[in-house]
């Protein structure tokens, strides 16, 4: 197995999705289809150029730290599951 | 009163003056919309009770003396944006019933300025395409080939006159392509200037809210409606002081348009002649004309699909059938997370989630995902340099016809359809997609792309070229 097919499949398991057999191997003739696509891109001589992390460049964003009130019946509303004063989600503990 | 055929000023206005009331409006709209939706598939949800019921409280406060802007405007909004009374599928059939607590910011305020939101619009699976082609409900037609897609839902619903406004998000150039498959308008702003809360992003960084309306004159009635600081996205926080408005003086003469010869590499014959003749009709109309060069178009394409991707492997992780989604039947927690989130993400968003998750592990993320930042910043750089000797430039907004709702196209070619708006979705700049002319009696569109809030003047030039031709 090559570098590309193990780290596709590593990649499956790490996000944990469910994919058939027929789909897995489709996924790796596509990945390959996509790194090749991607050539061009890899050719480019960016030299020194330092990479860009955010499409603005607004820093110091966050709004003025002030106490307010949340109301606890709207979230509960909001909630798929609540009972006895507990919000109710599936077992996840085994 | 056909839709397609007023403005959005007139119609609020025949409703303040009591000519028709929102919620007659609203009755004959929702009326219209079985028949014109036929065969098309715009639809995730249509509201009726509910629009009625908005109708008469929109009746209510125009009774109570307020002058709404927007007073019974029909409006749509695409099914990734939050709208707190119909469901929010996302794209994804495990989401169908879905309500949310919340209703985005744009929406909310084209409410609270008297639109009337009608139904909830069709997607791509999580959002993610430009063609509807991946939607779990089939894709959207368009209304002038029906064997071909619409490009967005939202597009289609406008060029029907089931509406005048649409709400919809872009990230790579589903609203823009959509306007431009349909024959509307449809405008994608700035960073910032729209609030995105309430959106299902799959990548944050290029996603955005815009307007898709039949012409830049109904989009310019309801921009600074939407426009403006939100503490909600951090993103809007350049708008905290309010907008400086980019606005070049109105006269085609003090305006240079930038024409990017480097597109010709990729576009097929018909639509070349089609934007040939675009750019000579500006300069009939005494615009003049710089040509340009963009050499990293297809390359920013590239780099927008690697940070997309990557974006997308995180953004999806929440959907694990606990947080979001519905819980998959299994015996024990690893096969339910395999379950679950296979049930919620359709093929394409699986796919995408998978090669970003490729893309950023070990080994890969230097090669790909560094170099794909690093075409970013030069992409940026390539739009800005472009824009110092010019007012706006001029894009082709596809660079083919729609795609055929039959018949097979690999991911990559619909990738590709991207070409035009992923590079301006890099650059962060507004776009503005308006109708450049027809082949085959089938609507072509081109974009205009200004600097940071220069929206006002792109729809100047875009309403000033509507009328003249």
């Amino acid at each position: 197995m090559d570098d590309r097919s193990a780290g596709l499949d590593k990649a499956i398991e790490a996000i944990k999705i469910g994919v058939s057999d027929p789909e897995r191997n489709q996924l790796h003739i596509e990945l390959d289809q996509f790194l090749d696509w991607l050539e061009p891109m890899l050719g480019v001589d960016t030299g020194d150029q330092e990479g860009l992390l955010f499409s603005h460049d607004a820093v110091n964003v966050l709004r003025e730290d002030s106490p307010r009130q949340s109301d606890p019946a709207e979230i509960q509303e909001a909630a798929p599951s609540f009972a006895g004063g507990f919000y109710l989600v599936p077992k996840i503990m085994e | 009163m056909e839709l397609r055929k007023t403005t959005v000023h007139r119609v609020a206005e025949a409703v303040l003056q009591g000519e028709i009331t929102a919620h007659q409006l609203i009755d004959i709209t929702l009326k219209n919309c079985g028949v014109l939706n036929e065969g098309l598939n715009i639809f995730t949800a249509v509201a009726g009770v509910d629009a009625s019921e908005q109708a008469r409280a929109v009746d209510q406060k125009i009774k109570q003396g307020k002058k709404l802007p927007l007073a019974g405007i029909p409006v749509v909004v695409k099914d990734d944006l939050c709208y707190g009374v119909l469901p929010t599928s996302l794209g994804s059939s495990a989401f169908s019933e879905f309500i949310s607590p919340v209703t985005a910011a744009a929406v909310e305020r084209l409410m609270d300025a008297g639109a009337v939101v009608i139904g909830k619009t069709n997607l791509d699976d999580m959002g993610q395409g430009s063609t509807t082609l991946s939607s779990p409900r089939g894709a959207t037609a368009n209304p002038w080939q029906a064997e071909r897609t619409a490009g967005s839902a939202g597009a289609a619903a406008v060029a029907t006159g089931i509406c005048m406004l649409a709400v919809e998000s872009d990230s790579g150039g589903a609203l823009r392509q959509g306007a431009s498959h349909c024959g509307v308008a449809g405008l994608r702003p700035t960073t910032g200037r729209v609030s995105r809360y309430g959106l299902n992003a799959h990548c944050s960084s290029f996603a955005r809210v815009g307007v898709t309306a039949f012409s830049c004159e109904n989009i310019s009635g309801v921009l600074d409606i939407i426009s403006g600081f939100d503490e909600r996205d951090a993103a809007t926080a350049v708008c905290r002081d309010g907008i400086q408005e980019n606005i070049k003086a109105p006269g085609s003469e003090d305006i240079t348009i930038g024409y990017p010869v480097t597109v010709f590499d990729f576009l097929e014959p018909e639509l070349r002649e089609v934007f040939e003749q675009a750019r000579d009709e500006f300069a009939g109309h005494g615009y003049k004309i710089k040509e340009i060069e963009l050499g990293l178009l297809r390359e920013g394409l590239q780099a927008y699909y690697v940070i997309a991707l990557a974006e997308a492997s995180s953004s999806h992780a929440r959907f694990d059938g606990i947080r979001f989604g519905k819980t998959g039947a299994a015996d024990n927690l690893h096969n339910m997370y395999f379950q679950s989130r296979a049930e919620i993400l359709g093929q394409e968003a699986r796919r995408r989630s998978i090669f970003g998750t490729f893309l950023l592990g070990k080994g890969n993320y230097g090669r790909y995902y560094r170099q794909a930042s690093k075409i970013w910043q030069m992409v940026r750089r390539e739009f800005e340099g472009a824009l110092k000797d010019c007012d706006l430039l001029m894009l082709p907004t596809s660079k083919n016809l729609p795609r055929p709702l039959q018949g097979q196209s690999s991911f990559l070619d619909q990738w590709s359809d991207d070409l035009f708006c992923a590079p301006v979705s890099l650059s962060g700049l507004p776009a503005l997609t308006i109708p450049a002319g027809q082949i085959e009696q089938h609507p072509v569109g081109m974009q205009l792309v200004g600097p940071p809030f220069s929206e006002k003047t792109l729809l100047n030039v875009g309403s000033a070229s509507e009328h003249k031709n």
